[in-house]
């Protein structure tokens, strides 16, 4: 190969390498390396340093080979043994040691983060999530603090004040505690940027504590294989400055006013009131499985639907939140979300388009005043 | 040493040298056994991939439509368990089979009609495994089967339920093809071959049936009562009837994490023989490689909770499997440092096989660098179930066990078949496969890295991922076409590859003093043992001593005497007769097993029942009667018994 032709192949070769490091390095929705939670911030600081001392590791073992091999490779066809050495045992004694310093090394900084990460203070907001096949649940309750000793145990004294799904409002700057159940399988609760994973088992509460560092709308999921959709099994983080998320939750907590006003979907003018009268109507089943606060809706197989016209997200975070998007949900939730509970019951079909309409009128008129931040 | 000892005048005839089926169904000849596993986990290996290439497609574009999500489930269910259970452990056990008794100068394995048993049980099982498709569904729940997702309520249809009687006939075969390991290695070496002087891929066989004897009964007995939460009701694994969800991580990762160790293991025995020999070197210190390999088998039992680590046991239970799982750290890197100063200051010929163990030793750098941080609780909360891990474990298995066994298949293939495979096509293809491993299982770091849970049919566009899933696709094809070549190569070889020697790379161990393919009862004479490297040292009499440089010495002083079929010897070394019975009690197993996955299943109603306990009682008139033959056939065969 001519110089100069070695010297285009040599910048080519620097140029794709600093592609993938900028491609690894750019602020994805979901990436672990910007991170906005301290959790998730001690993690990545861990692995910062673990990461040089394995670049180290690399270069010297791989080096190490590819010199071997390329220096002691036959060029030609020589019949000489090589001295046969049987082995070294200062040496191996050495490279046995080498790696258990290495070792040594990254254990000690693993503990150290590991115990920043378990603290779970007394005045940490509660919050509990319960993970169900496949949306994400959410409860606040009354009294905030948890602990390992004193769990969340939801009986007739102590009922979530705000039940939801699909977005999990927090504030920022505080520490949160997360209490992770699980009503069906194993489930994990994922928010990338905010917190490591833990999972959510049946029969066993597991807890969670993070503090968010920046306002923002922040992608999470499922992370355990939980069964047919888990590939749609999402949620997201909505961190609030601490007064507005104070306001959504004295808000959120009031019964929706009653149903009025219409909205244009699917070529047709579909009435509120009218979607009302649907939702309650035992003939369509909407009531057997979801809850409307102020309302006989009283379901609990599937998401509570409260203000369903303010979330972010709809079908388990799949589809961004609009009244198209809730229609095609209402027309065949199965072709979007393969497996989903209500696409066994409400099949395409089931309603008519006018039905479809007046329903997406009625559920889109339940909306809260949030001033939502920004997608991080 | 019993039947390789006796020296009876009787005048049973060896197998033909045509092709019979019987001699093939009915052998119990360690060689021809090892050559079923090999064939039978290279097919699956290409269902395997098949699979593989399904999801890729799949992943290949965001949203894509190509799979629907249940079919996706089973096929990523179905690949990791073809790969794990009916890939990696019947090639190893394959490999060890015909090269074991040979290198440690045995005629055969210690129990020959178990160990034909054995690998038709485990046909059985992966038949049991791929009927499921076309039964209603395979498996769809994943490998790891995490409970309560297999309870019926779940997973009604059956495919958990093939899953677990599957699996449970290849345990059984894996468990029987162990102790047979066990009893070979100690009790039939060659005079002069003490345990310090076995071969390094002698050693880590051992190693892997011990760990295999232990860790597989507590899979076998957790499936099982699995089955009976499915079958009967009972409760083991369902929290809503008082069961615990996370027990059975715990007993599927004490055996999950040994089992990672048992895919590993014998690749990395294979590539302690093939470097010495193309460096023209013995294995730099022998003691450390050996004893390093049992250290990773002890090791390998107490750090299965790091898989475990979001399950909330708390900050010591993390912390001391956090500890053990570094630990393990220490002895791989022993092995790779070794590995290296093996090859340090030789005269290294850079052989297809050679290639590939250097190759394995490359991307097994970098499997076991990422699983650094999958050690370390914190990071690996963020790193677990993401696309992280499935970079790392396919570094380790892709890149580990399958180089690694690509190196055995070049370095033996002219001992199994009498021919040599093409080196240059095996070079072409080892660049290829190199090339797109990297390609295709590189960029998931970064996309666990970014984000992208584990086992995802489908991900939405706008998350950034949609580049390196394509190129990952696009890798895929590429891994194939390799696969391509070397079945070209293999078929090409078989029928016009160059004859091979006896001893075509000039290598140190005792397969390569017999001929190839050898005769069926290996060696004419049971050879003396008298160092590590009985061959060359019987080649190269004066190389042994550190401080000296040999020269070649002339190819006379070969101490070994080749001796053919026909040769008037042969015909008076008693080996087992041909048999049928192990291969029936296995088929009886088999179908007795299809019968019990449909002994309750309460919705298919009473036709389907009554089928169940046909093919159950079938399946037992098949065991006994089997039984049966076995007994009379091994007392119709006992030197001692028969030939009254």
């Amino acid at each position: 190969m001519r110089k100069d032709a070695r010297q285009k192949v040599m910048l080519a070769m620097v140029m794709a390498g600093i592609t993938v490091v900028l491609a690894g390095c750019a602020n994805l929705p979901a990436t672990t390396m910007y991170t906005y939670g301290d959790h998730a911030t001690r993690i990545l600081d861990l692995l910062m340093v673990v990461f040089w001392m394995a670049v180290a590791v690399f270069v010297v073992v791989q080096g190490a080979l590819v010199y071997t091999v390329v220096r002691f490779r036959n060029k030609q066809e020589t019949t000489a043994l090589p001295k046969q050495i049987h082995g070294n045992t200062k040496i191996e004694i050495a490279w046995t040691i080498a790696p258990a310093i290495v070792v040594l090394i990254i254990a000690v900084l693993t503990f150290r983060t590991q115990a920043a990460n378990s603290v779970m203070p007394p005045e940490a907001i509660k919050i509990r999530s319960i993970a169900h096949q496949w949306w994400f649940e959410f409860q606040y309750f009354n009294q905030d603090g948890v602990s390992l000793s004193t769990p969340i145990v939801v009986d007739e004294q102590n009922q979530p004040t705000i039940t939801t799904a699909t977005d999990l409002y927090v504030p920022v700057g505080v520490p949160i505690t997360i209490q992770l159940d699980a009503a069906d399988v194993m489930h994990n609760f994922w928010i990338p940027k905010i917190a490591g994973k833990t999972y959510m088992i049946p029969g066993k509460s597991n807890y969670l504590t993070f503090t968010v560092q920046e306002p923002g709308i922040y992608k999470a999921f499922c992370a355990e294989f939980c069964g047919e959709a888990h590939a749609q099994m999402h949620f997201r983080l909505i961190a609030l400055p601490q007064a507005e998320y104070d306001s959504w939750k004295v808000n959120v907590a009031k019964i929706p006013a009653s149903a009025a006003g219409t909205v244009q979907v699917l070529g047709l003018t579909g009435d509120a009131a009218r979607g009302a009268a649907l939702f309650a109507d035992a003939k369509k089943q909407c009531a057997s499985c979801h809850v409307i606060a102020g309302t006989d809706a009283k379901g609990k197989i599937g998401p509570n639907l409260t203000y369903l016209g303010s979330r972010t997200a709809l079908g388990g975070a799949i589809l961004p939140y609009s009244v198209d998007n809730l229609a095609k949900w209402l027309q065949d939730s199965s072709a979007i979300k393969q497996g989903n509970l209500m696409g066994r019951v409400i099949k395409k079909g089931t309603l008519t388009d006018q039905e479809v309409a007046d329903l997406t009128a009625y559920l889109d008129s339940m909306k809260l005043s949030v001033a939502l931040p920004a997608e991080k | 040493m019993a039947i390789a000892e006796q020296k009876l005048t009787s005048t049973a005839p060896t197998t033909s040298e045509s092709f019979q089926w019987r001699s093939w169904l009915a052998t119990v000849d360690h060689k021809k056994i090892g050559i079923i596993y090999i064939i039978s986990a290279f097919v699956f290996f290409i269902i395997g991939g098949i699979e593989a290439m399904l999801m890729r497609v799949q992943l290949g574009t965001p949203n894509n439509t190509f799979l629907s999500a249940d079919l996706y489930n089973q096929l990523f269910t179905m690949h990791a368990t073809t790969m794990v259970f009916l890939v990696v452990m019947p090639m190893n056990v394959g490999i060890g089979n015909y090269v074991v008794p040979l290198m440690i100068g045995a005629r055969d394995m210690a129990f020959p009609r178990l160990n034909a048993f054995s690998v038709w049980l485990f046909l059985g099982g992966g038949f049991l495994l791929y009927l499921s498709f076309l039964t209603g569904g395979a498996t769809n729940v994943g490998w790891f089967a995490y409970a309560p997702l297999t309870q019926t309520q779940f997973s009604p249809g059956q495919g958990v339920d093939y899953w677990i009687l599957g699996l449970g006939l290849t345990g059984v075969a894996s468990i029987a093809g162990a102790l047979n390991f066990i009893v070979t290695v100690l009790n039939m070496r060659a005079p002069g071959m003490t345990i310090n002087r076995m071969p390094l891929f002698v050693w880590m066989n051992l190693v892997v049936s011990f760990i295999l004897i232990f860790a597989f009964p507590t899979f076998t007995v957790a499936s099982i009562q699995l089955l009976f939460d499915r079958q009967f009701g009972a409760a083991f694994f369902n929290p809503a009837l008082g069961g615990d969800a996370v027990l059975w991580q715990h007993l599927f990762w004490f055996f999950g994490h040994p089992e990672v160790y048992i895919l590993i293991l014998p690749v990395m025995g294979m590539i302690s023989e093939v470097l010495p020999v193309y460096s023209r070197k013995p294995i730099f210190g022998y003691s450390f490689v050996a004893f390093s390999g049992v250290g990773i088998g002890f090791l390998g039992f107490i750090v299965w909770a790091h898989h475990m680590f979001g399950t909330g046991m708390g900050p010591l239970a993390n912390g001391f499997f956090a500890a053990a799982s570094m630990v393990i750290a220490i002895p791989t890197g022993v092995k790779i440092f070794n590995w290296i100063a093996t090859m340090w200051g030789g005269d290294v010929r850079l052989t297809t096989a050679m290639l590939y163990a250097i190759g394995f030793i490359s991307m097994f750098i970098i499997g076991g660098i990422s699983g650094i941080t999958l050690a370390s609780p914190p990071i690996d909360l963020q790193q677990t179930d993401s696309y992280y891990v499935v970079a790392h474990f396919h570094y380790v298995l892709f890149g580990g066990s399958i180089l690694g066994l690509f190196a055995g298949a070049f370095y033996w293939f002219p001992k199994m078949t009498g021919r040599m495979l093409n080196e240059k096509l095996g070079k072409v293809q080892f660049w290829l496969m190199l090339i797109s491993m990297n390609v295709t299982f590189f960029p998931m770091h970064f996309l666990g890295t970014e984000g992208m849970p584990r086992r995802i049919y489908t991900y939405e566009s706008g998350m950034g991922w949609e580049m390196w899933n394509f190129i990952e696709t696009i890798g895929t094809f590429f891994l194939a076409f390799s696969v391509l070549l070397f079945i070209y190569n293999v078929l090409v070889s078989l029928r016009s590859g160059e004859v091979a020697s006896n001893d075509p790379w000039d290598a140190a161990t005792l397969e390569w003093v017999v001929p190839s393919p050898p005769p069926s009862y290996n060696f004419l004479h049971i050879p003396q043992v008298t160092s590590r490297r009985p061959l060359w040292d019987a080649k190269y009499p004066h190389s042994t001593a550190d401080d000296h440089h040999g020269e070649k010495s002339a190819p006379s002083q070969i101490r070994y005497e080749y001796s053919h079929e026909d040769s008037p010897g042969a015909k008076e070394i008693h080996m087992p007769t041909l048999t049928y019975m192990p291969m029936v009690l296995s088929s009886g197993l088999t179908v007795a097993a299809l019968g019990f996955i449909y002994i309750n299943q309460a919705i298919l109603g009473l036709p389907m029942r009554v089928a169940s306990y046909v093919f159950i009682a079938i399946g037992f008139v098949m065991v006994f009667y089997a039984i049966r033959g076995w007994v009379l056939d091994s007392r119709r065969d006992s030197p001692y018994l028969g030939h009254h």
